[in-house]
């Protein structure tokens, strides 16, 4: 299973096109074992505008990446996550860990400051948690 | 040939040939260690360590007792014939061990001067704060290691880390903890804790000098250092987790502590948010399914590198000290050589 970095993304977007991570994020966040095009579809038409035809294409696309795998159910076809999220980040992390550069201090601390040009993507990270917070309390 | 000659061209020869020969060494190993999908990046760090820090510790103590004991030994007596026509008085071994000995201690300055930990407040916040880490410390028996070893500090730019080489403690900044909840405060100090018990500030401090003694060999290794020490946070994260600190408070945490105060000092630069995402990516798939102990990275470091460098220390009183003779003779002759 490869997957191409795609600069000036982050979490699954890194790895993923867009609908793809946004696919991918209602399988694991809705913990679906076992679904149709038309469970992800019902959850994504209420984030956004979507044809069914492009969310087929798009879990297609996840199952020839290998990131789905799928049998038939009739006329249909079942699709299930191959990966958690968890096995799907470690898979990424050797090449989000390829970014870290020297500079460490000698000494054991929670997190280092980041600049303020990253202020941006820590509000993004925060907004993150919150939604994540959200979804588990639902 | 002068006496000083060994002493000040075997040391040079040192640190710019021998310690980035090491690190080359060390580098085709981490490579391969790096690339080893199998495990994922959280495994191998004991043995990343290792390399990291044993490519500048083990040549360094070898020669350090080998200088040593040919000095006291008097086994340098046939190279001292050599180049000088007389055995007597021979002690440049031993003048080798010392300036290579002085070049360390020069290059560590800087890392130990950097390696201070914060000022300990007795002010009212700060005492208001540690009543709370108690009460907090008191009510999760997995924190029941850092009983007595909490620091509070007024210092604005201080976040929460820990210091201290073989009794650790957890610094809090007063400023940082009044940003945090409670549940998020004990999720963070569970991961500190994991970085007491595994004595990290004395392996981060290790990391560093092995780094700063070799000044033409530490950028071939400075990005796996770099790699390793993000890992092993990512690590402390996990065991937090595992033992029963709660994920999302966690990554709260680490984002608030990451965001530069009005008196902080920026420590990094934004490329670093990378390791930053990664970690809150991981704790954001915790937060969905409970992660399982996939490799234990305690302080089994430690007995594995005392070992390997008490062979190093020993080495050459039992097996020869015929490699420094090759240096010392290296040493007299290239200098022969350009005088001429």
């Amino acid at each position: 299973m490869t997957f191409r970095l795609r600069p000036g993304k982050k979490g699954l977007a890194l790895r993923l096109h867009d609908l793809e991570a946004a696919i991918m994020d209602v399988v694991w966040s809705k913990q679906l074992v076992s679904f149709a095009v038309s469970d992800v579809l019902a959850v994504l038409e209420k984030q956004r505008d979507i044809a069914y035809t492009t969310v087929m294409t798009t879990v297609a696309r996840l199952y020839d990446k290998g990131l789905l795998g799928r049998e038939r159910d009739g006329k249909r076809y079942l699709y299930s996550p191959k990966l958690t999220r968890e096995e799907f980040l470690q898979s990424t992390a050797r090449e989000v860990l390829e970014e870290a550069v020297g500079g460490h201090q000698a000494m054991a601390m929670l997190a280092e400051k980041v600049s303020e040009a990253s202020a941006g993507e820590l509000d993004e990270l925060e907004a993150l948690i919150q939604k994540r917070r959200g979804e588990l309390d639902a | 040939m002068i006496e000083a000659t060994f002493p000040l061209l075997g040391t040079a020869f040192v640190v710019l040939i021998v310690l980035p020969a090491f690190a080359l060494l060390a580098k085709a190993g981490l490579v391969m260690l790096e690339r080893d999908e199998a495990g994922g990046p959280l495994h191998g760090l004991n043995l990343r360590y290792v390399l990291l820090t044993g490519s500048s510790a083990l040549p360094i103590a070898w020669l350090l007792s080998a200088g040593l004991h040919q000095a006291e030994t008097g086994k340098s007596a046939l190279a001292c014939l050599l180049d000088h026509d007389t055995a007597e008085l021979c002690f440049e071994p031993g003048y080798f061990a010392l300036v290579l000995a002085a070049a360390i201690f020069a290059s560590s300055i800087g890392v130990m001067r950097k390696h201070r930990g914060a000022r300990a407040s007795s002010t009212d916040a700060a005492r208001a704060l540690l009543r709370r880490v108690a009460n907090i410390i008191a009510s999760d028996a997995v924190l029941a290691g850092l009983h007595d070893r909490v620091v509070v500090t007024d210092d604005d730019g201080f976040a929460l880390g820990t210091h201290g080489l073989l009794k650790p403690r957890v610094f809090i900044g007063t400023a940082f903890a009044a940003r945090l909840s409670d549940e998020m405060l004990a999720s963070a100090l569970g991961h500190e804790a994991e970085h007491a018990r595994a004595l990290d500030p004395l392996r981060y401090l290790i990391l560093q000098l092995a780094l700063a003694v070799n000044p033409f060999g530490r950028f071939l290794l400075e990005p796996h250092a770099a790699r390793w020490q993000a890992a092993r946070e990512a690590h402390c994260d996990r065991e937090a987790v595992i033992l029963g600190a709660a994920p999302l408070p966690l990554a709260d945490a680490i984002v608030r502590a990451a965001r530069p105060g009005a008196r902080e000092v920026v420590a990094l630069g934004a490329r670093d948010t990378a390791v930053l995402k990664f970690r809150i990516g991981m704790l954001l798939a915790f937060s969905e399914r409970a992660p399982a102990r996939c490799c234990h990275q305690g302080p089994s470091a430690f007995p594995v590198a005392f070992v390997l460098l008490l062979v190093a220390l020993l080495l050459p009183h039992q097996t020869g000290t015929a490699a420094l003779d090759v240096l010392h003779t290296g040493a007299e002759h290239a200098l022969t050589y350009f005088w001429r």
